[in-house]
Formats: structure tokens, sequence, C-alpha cells
């Protein structure tokens, strides 16, 4: 293995130029990754929140029957949790969190209808619940936090898919780079790797130096884009938590372990996937 | 130890015949010639017995077993019974004399503890124990051909193919290099010797096998250039 080792460094080092070039490309796709990562990571946390705060409101005509409809409603798919609240109820709450609409009642009496609450499991559930809801007969008017919880899913989700998709892109990118680099050190060798063939050496031997340069690349890279990621990362977060606390910006270790874990594993498996697939079609071209 | 039985080899782009209907048998332990013109075949013949090239038809056995039955890992396998020199005696530049020969010991798994002995005994062989730090750079042409025998021997294969190895000598270096491969013929090594080098052919007498366009037009086991 020691041999394997040394040949696979001396591959690297013999082919300076491709070896920076691939580390480079690969690097950035790694912190490309990892900032696609942190982003899912903080996205999916938010979205999380928002869909502990949204609920969708049923308001019943006079004469519907709100027990009826409750055990209606709590059959509905993405239904987490539903009530019927009395319009006495409604009435009194309204008092409570706005005093003023006393004085409106003492004049109009109580305006509000009975109401089912409802609490989806997804946030993306909202809005079919709240259609099913509306088609119900009783059922008046159906409210939910349509405008702003679409808006954000909506928006959430293209910049996490813009993100995969880039990142899908740089990952080509960066596996053409290391079966360039591959190509180029077997090319650099090929009257050893010839005189292997004729000695009797088994594919396994020849290929064994260049994958483990396949993988030393992916280690590089990771390391050196954790190195930029976490205190960037970190700082940021901070910085974030700070001025806007209103984002739930996601700072515990435990949490980050996993993307960042990610990045280092998937920079090894591009390394690694990287040149044993060189190794396999380029020393067909060899022989 | 080399059977050939009806094989011909067509070249893939032209479909001419570099081999045409060849049959012939090599025992255990002999030395043989094989003579002929360029083109006529001889560096075919040493590319099918080493699974290099695969025959348009026919059948080879090398060992007592077919070739066909040699597939993936068995390749490699098959070419460490079978030890080669070229005319290019494609030594590795960065090595010395005997890095170069341990190199076949590395690359098929032998190991590190046993490589001084059979090292040692292989550059004696070829005369050449006190050369073995020197690098190729610093051999003369005869003297790296002899390191290219001494890389083919040490691993004991049972056949040794030589592919024209005297064709970038003078005579007396080309001599030397013969003297050294009937020393290794009369270890028990079965030696084909490729050349066009009549007065090798006919001062060391051997049987010999004279090819034509691919054809084998003269088997002597007497020995002697006949073209």
């Amino acid at each position: 293995m020691t041999y394997h080792f040394r040949q696979a460094l001396l591959a690297m080092r013999g082919n300076l130029t491709a070896t920076l070039g691939t580390l480079t490309t690969m690097t950035l796709t790694l912190l490309m990754l990892g900032g696609v990562l942190l982003l899912t990571l903080n996205v999916n946390r938010t979205l999380e929140g928002l869909e502990s705060q949204v609920e969708v409101a049923a308001f019943l005509e006079g004469d519907a029957d709100g027990a009826a409809l409750l055990e209606q409603v709590r059959a509905f798919p993405g239904v987490r949790e539903a009530r019927l609240v009395s319009r006495e109820d409604v009435l009194a709450e309204m008092t409570r969190d706005y005093p003023s609409t006393a004085e409106a009642v003492s004049l109009v009496g109580n305006p509000f209808p009975d109401t089912l609450r409802l609490r989806v499991g997804r946030v993306e559930d909202s809005r079919p619940v709240a259609a099913a809801l509306a088609r119900l007969p009783g059922v008046e008017d159906v409210e939910y936090g349509a405008g702003y919880v679409d808006q954000a899913v909506r928006t959430l989700t293209t910049v996490r898919a813009a993100g995969y998709g880039l990142v899908a892109l740089l990952f080509a990118g960066t596996l053409l780079s290391i079966l360039n680099a591959v190509r180029v050190a077997m090319y650099a060798r090929r009257r050893e790797i010839s005189v292997m063939r004729l000695l009797g050496a088994t594919r396994g031997f020849i290929r064994t130096p260049h994958v483990i340069e396949g993988v030393l690349l992916g280690l590089l890279s990771s390391a050196l884009a954790l190195a930029v990621l976490v205190p960037g990362y970190l700082a940021l977060a901070e910085r974030v938590a700070a001025f806007a606390p209103v984002f739930p910006v996601v700072r515990d270790l435990g949490a980050l372990w996993l993307p960042l874990g990610a990045v280092a594993g998937l920079g090894i498996l591009t390394g690694l996937a990287g040149s044993l697939l060189a190794t396999r079609r380029y020393l067909r071209e060899l022989e | 130890m080399i059977v050939f039985r009806n094989v011909s080899l067509a070249y893939p782009a032209s479909g001419a015949l570099a081999l045409d209907d060849l049959s012939v048998r090599i025992h255990k332990g002999e030395f043989v010639y094989l003579v002929g013109h360029s083109g006529a075949g001889k560096s075919s013949f040493m590319n099918l017995v080493l699974k290099r090239a695969l025959p348009t038809r026919g059948e080879i056995q090398v060992a007592g077993e077919p070739l066909a039955r040699y597939r993936g890992r068995r390749t490699a396998l098959l070419r460490r019974r079978i030890g080669t020199v070229f005319q290019d005696n494609l030594l590795l530049e960065h090595l010395s004399a005997y890095d170069n020969v341990a190199f076949a010991l590395r690359v098929t798994g032998v190991p590190g503890r046993e490589w001084p002995a059979r090292v040692g005994t292989a550059l004696r062989t070829v005369g050449l124990e006190a050369r073995a730090h020197a690098r190729p750079v610093q051999l003369s042409q005869g003297e790296q051909q002899r390191v290219a025998i001494a890389r083919a021997i040490v691993s004991d294969p049972p056949l040794l193919l030589a592919d024209e190895p005297t064709g970038n000598l003078d005579p007396d270096h080309a001599r030397e290099v013969l003297r050294v491969l009937q020393h290794v013929n009369l270890r028990g090594t079965t030696v084909v010797f490729a050349t066009h080098a009549r007065d090798l052919v006919d001062t060391f007498r051997h049987r010999t096998l004279t090819l034509r366009q691919g054809r084998l037009v003269r088997d002597d086991p007497a020995g002697g250039y006949a073209l």
C-alpha cells in the first residue's frame, strides 16, 4: 500500500496543473453544495416554523351542524388537529385581543359565526384543505394564510431546487475534471503501465494509485471546503441572529453535523467514483 | 509448452493476414528461433501467446491450457508465467537495475523480504550483479537488455519470449545477450527467440521456425537461417 500511496503522490506532483485544477473545481463545488445544504437546513427550519403557525379557519353558516362538520374535517388527509370554536368563544377572544370589539357588539350584536379551526401537517396542505372545506355544505367562508404561506413556500422551494440544479452541474464538471486529471496521470505512466501489464500485474494493481489519487483529491477538497464553510457560516449565522432575530438560523452543531458530513462524504465519494470510472476507461485505451 | 493449431490473425484495419493457418508445437525446455523478414508474423506470434491479440481463427494452447480459458484476472496470471524481452527493453528510466528487476516481483505481489535473494540471483545470471545500482542511462545497450532479461526471469517463468532482443545491439552485445538466453534455457526455461539476425542463428544452432507472410515455410530441427 505504501508503494501505491507513493505512486499516487508522485502522480499528483508530476501533474501539478491538472491536480490544482481539479482541486479548485472540486473545492468550489463542495463549497456551493455546502452552501445549498445549509440553506436547505435553514429553509426547512423556517418552513417548520410556518407550519406550526398556519391555521385554516372555516366560518360556518348560522344553521350548520358544527359538531358533524368537525367529525368530517378531522377525517381530511393532511389535517393534524381540528376544533370547533363557538361564536361566543370567538367573541370572547376578539374582545380580549381587541377591547374595542365590545362597543361594536353592543350596537350590532355578536357578528361572529361558529368557526372550525384546523392545523395542517405540512404547510403545502393548507391550500387543498381549505379548498375541501369550502366545498362542504354549511361552510360560508374559509380563510388561511394563503398569501404569504404560498409565496414563501414557492420562493423557498425554487431557491432550493435551483441550488441543487447548480450543484448537480458543478458535480458533473468536477467528475470531468477528475477524469481528465487521472487520464493525464495514466498517460504519463503509460510506459510503466505497459510494463506492468506484460509482467502480469492485475488491473486492480495498476488502478490502485490512481484511485488513491482520486480519493486524496476528494479528501483535500472536502477539508478545504469545510475549512472555509464552517467558520464562514457560523460568522454569518451570528450576524443574522443579531440583526434579524426573526429568522430561525440554525447554529447548533448537532443539526449542522449532517450537511457538513455530507459535504465531506460527497467529496470523497466523488473522488473515488471519478477515479474508478477514469481508470476503468483509460486502462482499456492504453491496452 | 506452446501449441498453435491452424491459427490465423487478421489485421483489424485492413483484414490482411498477419498469420495464416499456422500450426506449430514448441516443447517444454526447447530453444527455438523464430525467423523471418519484417512483417513475417514473428511479433504477431508473440502477441498471441501473450494474449495481447486474439486469433481470428484456430486454437492456441500454452502450458497445456487453451488461451481462450484465460480471461480477466487469469490473463494477468498467464503473463506471470511468461518472461518477455523486447527490442525496446522497456526499462523504467527512474529505477536502478535492481529496482527494475524487483519491479516484476512488486507488481505480482511477491513479499519484499524475498526480493534481495531473487533479484540478486537474476542479476548474477545475466552477469550484472556489480551494476545493480546503476540506472539504465548508465548502462550500455547490451547491459540494459541483460537487465531486461533479468527482469523477465526473476519470477522463474517456464517460458521466455524474446522478440528481436538484439535488434538495437552491435554484434558483440547481441552475442552476449544470446549467451545469457542460452544459459537461461539450460536452467530449464523454454525460450522462443524472434530475430532476423542471420549470424546469430547460424552461430548458435537451435530449432528454427521460418515465417514468410504469416505462413510457416520451414521448421528445421537442426537450425540455420534459410530465407
